[in-house]
């Protein structure tokens, strides 16, 4: 007996749009001439230029805005962009900045007004890059006398201000104010939308995929440089890592993130239509130590923590050896960096040692960790094996971002120890140093607790200099002390590899932009 | 009037039921030792700029006072603003909603349009070969954890037969959008190739959500039928000389699907559930993938607007079923 009356047929139906979907073998629109795809591990949920200041999405701000100087090539070189030329007063307070002849992509001039108005919109927000300029620049102070001129004056004396004037993203002053609402600054409108004078310009937004932007022709620096420039770009969010891979292997993208997993990076490897290209980064990976509490506010603790990690079993064994040994806080290919500190090594005896000069009893140490991150939790399960060996009883607490940042931020909630990278923001030691261990940076940026006068007096000149020689002098001599004083367990500095499809030429890396700064790109 | 009578009964359990969602939801969110406004603040941001935005998205007053002012805000419309993307929570869940919704329309047709037959058959081959066979269909659907089975999906029709594409809603950008649901948007534009694209887009992620659905579907409709089909009607009918083909599809089945269609009320609950992890694993740019950043990044506005949503729709889902109940059965219906 027959149940199904097999004639008119369902199956058949289901084979019939089966073949007719899968007839054909797949082929994506990525591979269109011209167009280049990237898969982003964030999602761009804004892309108001002064909303934000992540690495994850430097993209849309780099390639759809324009600063008066940007960073290119690694190691990072600060050459001038929207602005020839730059005048500083003797007293480093007073930047004089003459722009060049460049146009918005609405075909306005960029003119000294609209320069004004994007800081001045910064420091009204106090969103994204707003805490490089808090306290140097006073709002109402920066000046354009003329069209082409734009004049910055400091509260006080500031060596990282160049280094910090390319996140000074210049929007257009009159489509921004022409969309503003209730005194807003225009962020609702310029979180979806362009007014900037970048290289490529915005044709698609949508906050669930991505972004489309399409070449500017008219962009001031031009296209001759580049043999055949992309027509477009895609930047489109795919969380999952295994999908970017997969996409970038399928030739649905072009490229992706260069921090991926080794095995990843292995695995793109193995594949003849991709190229990882390999560039040492600046993000280094460190254990804050919270230097104000007991015990860690005893160095011999702190040594014998040092001492406690196995570095080289780390690198070697768990990274595959994908990262650079960095016994300092600050990554070794930037100036500053001493060439002459050993650092610590894994020695139990040592650790031992120094653990036994230790006054009072050692209560259970956590171990913080980033949930999700799993290099830090590896980090914290070496740790914990080498301090178990010496006695030290710890437990490990993983938790994600959001809760780590806040509760780094509180001298109560802080881990006594946490694994994490520092990344770049702009290319100058005080990213690091000045960031992580000045005095006044505590509870902000600097979340060890970590005050030491003379580093801080040394951190402060080199933040205020004028004088090259004497910045590079205090940052080496306060790397070391920092060494010395165990203020931290420095692991190493990261390496980008960055994978693309072998179509794509001309990828210049910078530790800022990571690779993806599009107007040096072309496709085959 | 019985319908009408039950649509408003549970309509009127619909708002002590979302208040009840909302309250639980605010304070499982709100009691995780989350910092969100130090997170989007970035790591480089000074206190005073934190101090800033937590007077400006209100998080710095007592909790009884942002729940209050949370409940405020939606009874008029306003589900509040997202810590992150900086926009209308109601924008950015309405902008997505539709690509979730689709995907779990598609798999719930494909799960009861597969499963109901399938689940038919194992009952009328009771403990044969095919019965086992489809037992070990029925415990792999269960068992296997949804992003697995999306990879090997990925792996095996778009990388090694590259039938399929790996991932996306649609090459590009997709049809202009007038409801959001793209197949839809396509038809009315009557744009072929753009609808075929879509489709093709939708199956891998589509069958990996329908797969454990379709198993439940499978194995109540086999108990269903099972149930049913030893009933003293079905003796009868066949005794009349009706046809089993008939007395199974047309009498068995129509009493067997009540369970199943009670469960795929559940199932889609449980399919927007899902929906998180493969739209994840796919890059779908729905509500799933939505509700994972916010709750990565703490966004407590983004975490209720969205639990909120899924709360309607289920209890949406769930009032059809009844309906349906009703439809199928006009016993339920008293």
């Amino acid at each position: 007996m027959k149940l199904f009356d097999t004639s008119p047929g369902l199956g058949r139906l289901a084979a019939a749009a089966l073949i007719a979907l899968g007839v054909a073998t797949f082929q994506s629109d990525a591979q269109a001439d011209g167009k280049f795809v990237f898969a982003n591990a964030s999602a761009y949920d804004t892309l108001d230029p002064h909303a934000v200041f992540d690495v994850g999405r430097v993209a849309s701000r780099i390639n759809l805005y324009d600063g008066l100087m940007r960073w290119q090539d690694n190691p990072p070189k600060l050459v001038p962009w929207l602005a020839d030329d730059v005048q500083v007063s003797d007293d480093g307070l007073t930047y004089s900045f003459t722009l060049r002849d460049a146009t918005f992509h609405d075909g306005s001039p960029v003119e000294a007004s609209d320069v004004v108005y994007s800081i001045e919109r910064i420091l009204a927000m106090k969103k994204g890059a707003y805490s490089l300029f808090e306290g140097v620049i006073e709002p109402g102070s920066t000046k354009a006398p003329d069209a082409k001129t734009v004049v910055f004056t400091l509260t006080k004396p500031s060596a990282i201000f160049l280094a910090t004037v390319p996140e000074i993203h210049v929007v257009n002053e009159e489509l921004v104010r022409a969309n503003e609402k209730d005194g807003d600054w225009g962020t609702t409108w310029l979180s979806e939308n362009d007014a900037g004078s970048g290289s490529f310009m915005l044709k698609r937004y949508d906050p669930a995929i991505g972004w489309q932007a399409d070449r500017f022709d008219d962009h001031f620096y031009g296209w001759d440089m580049v043999e055949n420039p992309l027509d477009s770009i895609e930047f489109r969010t795919v969380v999952e890592i295994n999908s970017r891979v997969l996409g970038l292997m399928n030739g649905d993208f072009h490229g992706t993130d260069g921090y991926l997993p080794q095995d990843q990076v292995k695995r793109l490897r193995d594949d003849d239509n991709i190229d990882v290209q390999e560039e040492e980064s600046m993000r280094i990976f460190y254990a804050i130590i919270h230097n104000g509490r007991a015990p860690m506010d005893d160095v011999n603790f702190r040594k014998a923590l040092s001492y406690s990690f196995d570095y080289d079993g780390f690198i070697d064994n768990i990274l595959s050896g994908s990262v650079a040994r960095d016994p300092v806080p600050l990554p070794n290919n930037m100036w500053g960096a001493p060439t002459d500190v050993e650092g610590y090594s894994y020695d139990l005896d040592k650790a031992a040692e120094h653990l036994a000069m230790v006054e009072g009893e050692i209560p259970e140490i956590t171990l913080g960790a980033l949930a999700g991150y799993g290099q830090t939790e590896q980090a914290a399960a070496l740790l914990q094996n080498g301090l178990n060996k010496i006695g030290v009883k710890t437990k490990i607490v993983a938790e994600p971002w959001p809760v780590a940042s806040g509760k780094m931020r509180d001298e109560q909630q802080m881990y006594d120890l946490l694994f994490l990278w520092k990344s770049t923001y702009y290319a100058d030691p005080n990213n690091w140093l000045g960031e992580m261990y000045s005095c006044d940076q505590i509870g902000a940026r600097n979340n060890s607790w970590y005050c030491d006068e003379e580093v801080d007096a040394l951190l402060n000149e080199a933040r205020t200099s004028t004088d090259q020689d004497v910045r590079r002098a205090n940052y080496e001599k306060a790397n070391k002390m920092l060494v010395d004083d165990a203020a931290g367990i420095f692991v190493y500095n990261t390496k980008w590899f960055g994978p693309f499809s072998t179509r794509v030429k001309g990828v210049r890396f910078s530790p800022i932009g990571n690779g993806q700064e599009m107007r040096w790109v072309s496709i085959d | 009037m019985r319908a009408l009578v039950l649509t408003v009964n549970r309509l009127i359990w619909f708002v002590p039921t979302i208040l009840g969602l909302l309250i639980i939801t605010f304070t499982i969110s709100h009691i995780i030792p989350a910092d969100p406004i130090a997170f989007i603040a970035g790591d480089n941001a000074s206190a005073e700029q934190i101090a800033a935005l937590k007077e400006k998205f209100g998080v710095d007053k007592p909790l009884p006072v942002q729940l209050w002012n949370y409940i405020v805000g939606v009874v008029q419309g306003d589900f509040g603003v997202s810590l992150y993307t900086h926009r209308p929570i109601a924008n950015d869940l309405l902008s997505r909603l539709p690509a979730t919704l689709e995907l779990a329309f598609v798999a719930i047709i494909l799960s009861a349009a597969i499963g109901i037959p399938l689940g038919v058959l194992a009952a009328v081959n009771r403990n044969s070969m095919l019965d086992h066979v489809l037992r070990i269909v029925t415990v792999s659907g269960l068992a296997i954890a949804a992003f697995w089975l999306a990879i090997l999906f990925q792996l095996l029709f778009a990388m090694e037969w590259s039938v399929t594409p790996l991932q996306g809603r649609v090459d590009g950008w997709g049809p202009d959008v007038h409801t959001g649901f793209f197949l839809i948007d396509s038809l009315i534009m009557a744009d072929w190739e753009i609808f075929g694209d879509v489709a093709h887009h939708m199956i891998l992620p589509a069958l990996t959500l329908a797969f454990p659905a379709m198993a439940t579907v499978m194995r109540f409709t086999r108990a269903g039928v099972l149930d049913a089909i030893n009933s003293n009607y079905v003796d009868y009918q066949q005794a009349m000389g009706i046809p089993r083909r008939v007395v199974i599809w047309r009498y068995v089945l129509r009493n067997a699907l009540i369970g199943t269609v009670t469960q795929l009320g559940l199932i889609f609950g449980i399919l927007i559930a899902n929906a998180v992890v493969v739209e994840a694993v796919f890059d779908w740019p729905g509500l799933g993938l939505y509700a994972v950043n916010s709750i990565l990044q703490s966004d407590y506005s983004a975490i209720m607007g969205f639990t909120l949503i899924m709360g309607m729709v289920f209890i949406i889902a769930n009032l059809l079923v009844d309906i349906t109940h009703g439809a199928i059965d006009p016993r339920e219906a008293h």
